[in-house]
């Protein structure tokens, strides 16, 4: 058994071959942005990106540097569970499409926050804005602090000359190319990042010989056994009901909430776009979410027929592991400018979403009458500044906000998704009410979490730090709290007449495509009835002890 | 209230638990442990079917509300061409 810790022995193809991509990058982004006339033409790409561009720009919004770094590490620490966790992620733009992303394509939304500006007002949406740039920033930073690693891993240079460089090359490219060069860029990287994962793949499949080299993403039952003999629990459930049911409100409700994905939507060409982009989504994040498990299985195949060692801080490695063990020198480059790739398309979307909720949600709404010239150096200014306050933060990052980027899906899940969704959907949610639940329901799920107040959690372990237990308490307390102000506070004249509720209202019919007005729709008191009872239980469900293990 | 707001919701209700179903089918292994550990296609069950329909069940699901959703799309846009007609020559 030889067990030592895995180093890249020759860089230099991996950086002619990083180099290279940055070039392409760089060009995307100025060819594209050159179509770009304005400043919503900056944010939203004209509104006129195809559907499989789209398509693809979406799926690699979601690739990031873990599909290629973290993933199969993940995979061999928490098991099936983890696969479970990672297989619901698909679900996110089918149904951001679903409950609103074509309402607020229709209004011509730059950001999800434009759409709580609209329907509940500005202090509803500065507080919501606060969040989403908190969420926008933790998720870019783990990506910026993994491009940083693998930069010194490859250059052989220090952390901090890595992250300095890697951040102002990636914050350089995003500033100039806009949504436009975003948009093709995110396009031409899931190109790349799937090519670059999955035929290696197929190649170190048949390579050990793997009868499904030709498919991998689908076809390796053959390492079963191997993978049984190595990790006989692996497909065991481990955890309990509650824990499987918490992606839900966790993962699948928080994502709903991401604003770089509703984003994505609103730059499609028209509504049947939108959801042809949708279709696309679901086969590009599918192939390579699949691809990732087999991944995590030859790992596993390779140690136990090769009586090589991994050693367990390794693991996130194993791709590139496995890629210098079968393939040739220069596809170890490719995959490595692949996982590049990967770790850009998301910090990419996460700057443009900063940059957005900056220029747009904030100081175009303070000082609306700037000109559109200087809207557009405020864009450059805000992603650059976004940029440059991630790589700071980076420098050294504080624990809490390195320790688990998932846990920012459920504050997303928690303080925007609920909002947005029952803005859309029901009329009588009014702004005491999103004001009221965006407040209360953000700040327990920050207070019940494990890194502010550790012996205050509504459960400990890995459910707490992932906020699975927190936002399973808290995303229905949202809806609870919005629903319950919002019956409350119609029924009190003194204050409905303080907002403009029937200007609220009329949004509603307008953003589903209706013409005219009809109060009746959208508008059912018993709908809030049933949601907040179903809430209610929710969130009695979720402080009760018990459930989380099996 | 005419079909096409009925739709709309009924279709965004169903289409919803569709989509939970296809992302989310491992929790009928958690809740029945009785469906666990049969060989399919030589994958544990609990493990080949929420990955299968993860992904192609997933597929099918969302070609066929991209396919819906449109066709409402434009049965939307001709009650609204219709009320707006009327409600002018009325």
């Amino acid at each position: 058994m030889e067990q030592q810790k895995w180093v890249l022995e020759n860089p230099t193809l991996g950086i002619i071959f990083v180099a290279a991509s940055f070039v392409a990058f760089y060009f995307i982004g100025w060819y594209s942005a050159k179509a770009a006339k304005s400043s919503t033409d900056y944010w939203t790409a004209g509104r006129n990106i195809g559907a499989l561009a789209n398509g693809l720009g979406m799926a690699s919004s979601f690739m990031s540097l873990a599909t290629f770094m973290g993933v199969t590490a993940l995979i061999l620490k928490l098991k099936v569970p983890f696969v479970y966790m990672w297989i619901q992620f698909a679900l996110s733009i089918p149904l951001i499409t679903l409950w609103y992303g074509t309402p607020l394509r229709r209004m011509g939304a730059y950001t999800p926050a434009h759409f709580v500006r609209e329907r509940y007002g500005l202090s509803t949406s500065y507080v919501t804005v606060i969040f989403m740039i908190l969420v926008m920033l933790m998720y870019a930073l783990g990506q910026m602090i993994g491009v940083a690693k693998v930069f010194e891993m490859l250059f052989g240079i220090n952390y901090t000359v890595a992250l300095v460089c890697g951040g102002a090359l990636i914050v350089g490219y995003v500033a100039i190319g806009g949504m436009y060069g975003t948009s093709y860029n995110a396009a031409f990287q899931m190109v790349l990042m799937g090519i670059a994962f999955i035929v290696p793949l197929g190649a170190i499949m048949k390579a050990m010989g793997g009868t499904g080299w030709y498919f991998p993403p689908l076809l390796y039952a053959d390492m079963v056994p191997a993978m049984l003999e190595a990790v006989p629990d692996f497909f065991d459930m481990k955890f309990g009901f509650k824990w499987y049911f918490s992606l839900i409100p966790c993962f699948t409700i928080g994502a709903m909430g991401l604003p770089h994905l509703g984003m994505r939507i609103y730059t499609s060409k028209n509504l049947k776009s939108a959801r042809g982009a949708m279709v696309w989504f679901t086969f590009f994040c599918g192939i390579v979410f699949s691809a990732t498990y087999t991944m995590g299985f030859s790992g596993v195949f390779f140690q136990a027929t090769s009586g090589t060692t991994i050693i367990p801080s390794d693991y996130d490695k194993i791709t590139l592991i496995l890629n210098s063990v079968f393939n040739p020198p220069w596809v170890l480059a490719f995959v490595i400018a692949g996982a590049i790739a990967a770790g850009l398309s998301t910090i990419s979307a996460n700057l443009m979403a900063i940059g957005a909720l900056i220029s747009q949600d904030i100081i175009a709404t303070i000082k609306p009458n700037l000109s559109d010239k200087t809207m557009q150096v405020i864009g450059y200014s805000a992603i650059t500044g976004g940029g440059i306050v991630a790589i700071l933060i980076a420098l050294n990052p504080p624990t809490f906000l390195v320790v688990s980027i998932l846990w920012a899906f459920g504050l997303a899940g928690v303080t925007m998704a609920p909002l947005v969704i029952m803005g859309v959907w029901w009329k009588q949610a009014n702004r005491y009410g999103a004001s009221a639940a965006a407040i209360i329901s953000g700040l327990t799920y920050i207070a019940v979490s494990p890194y502010l107040f550790p012996d205050f959690t509504i459960a400990g372990g890995l459910q707490a730090k992932l906020g699975m237990s927190g936002a399973l308490l808290c995303v229905p307390l949202t809806f609870l709290i919005l629903t319950v102000v919002s019956m409350i506070t119609d029924k009190i004249p003194a204050l409905m007449a303080r907002i403009p509720h029937e200007e609220d209202k009329r949004l509603v019919d307008s953003i589903h495509g209706w013409a005219d007005y009809d109060e009746e729709r959208y508008n059912s008191t018993r709908a809030g009835i049933i949601v907040a009872a179903v809430s209610l239980f929710f969130v009695i469900w979720a402080i009760m002890p018990g459930g989380w293990t099996a | 209230m005419n079909s096409a707001y009925k739709k709309e919701i009924r279709y965004t209700i169903g289409f919803s638990l569709l989509l939970l179903l296809c992302g989310h089918s491992g929790l009928f292994f958690v809740a029945f442990p009785g469906l666990r550990d049969a060989m399919i296609l030589g994958f544990p069950s609990q493990y080949c079917i929420p990955v299968a329909l993860g992904w192609l069940g997933l597929m099918v699901v969302v070609v066929i509300q991209a396919k819906l959703t449109n066709d409402l799309d434009d049965e939307i846009e001709a009650v609204t061409s219709t009320n707006t007609t009327s409600t002018t020559k009325g």
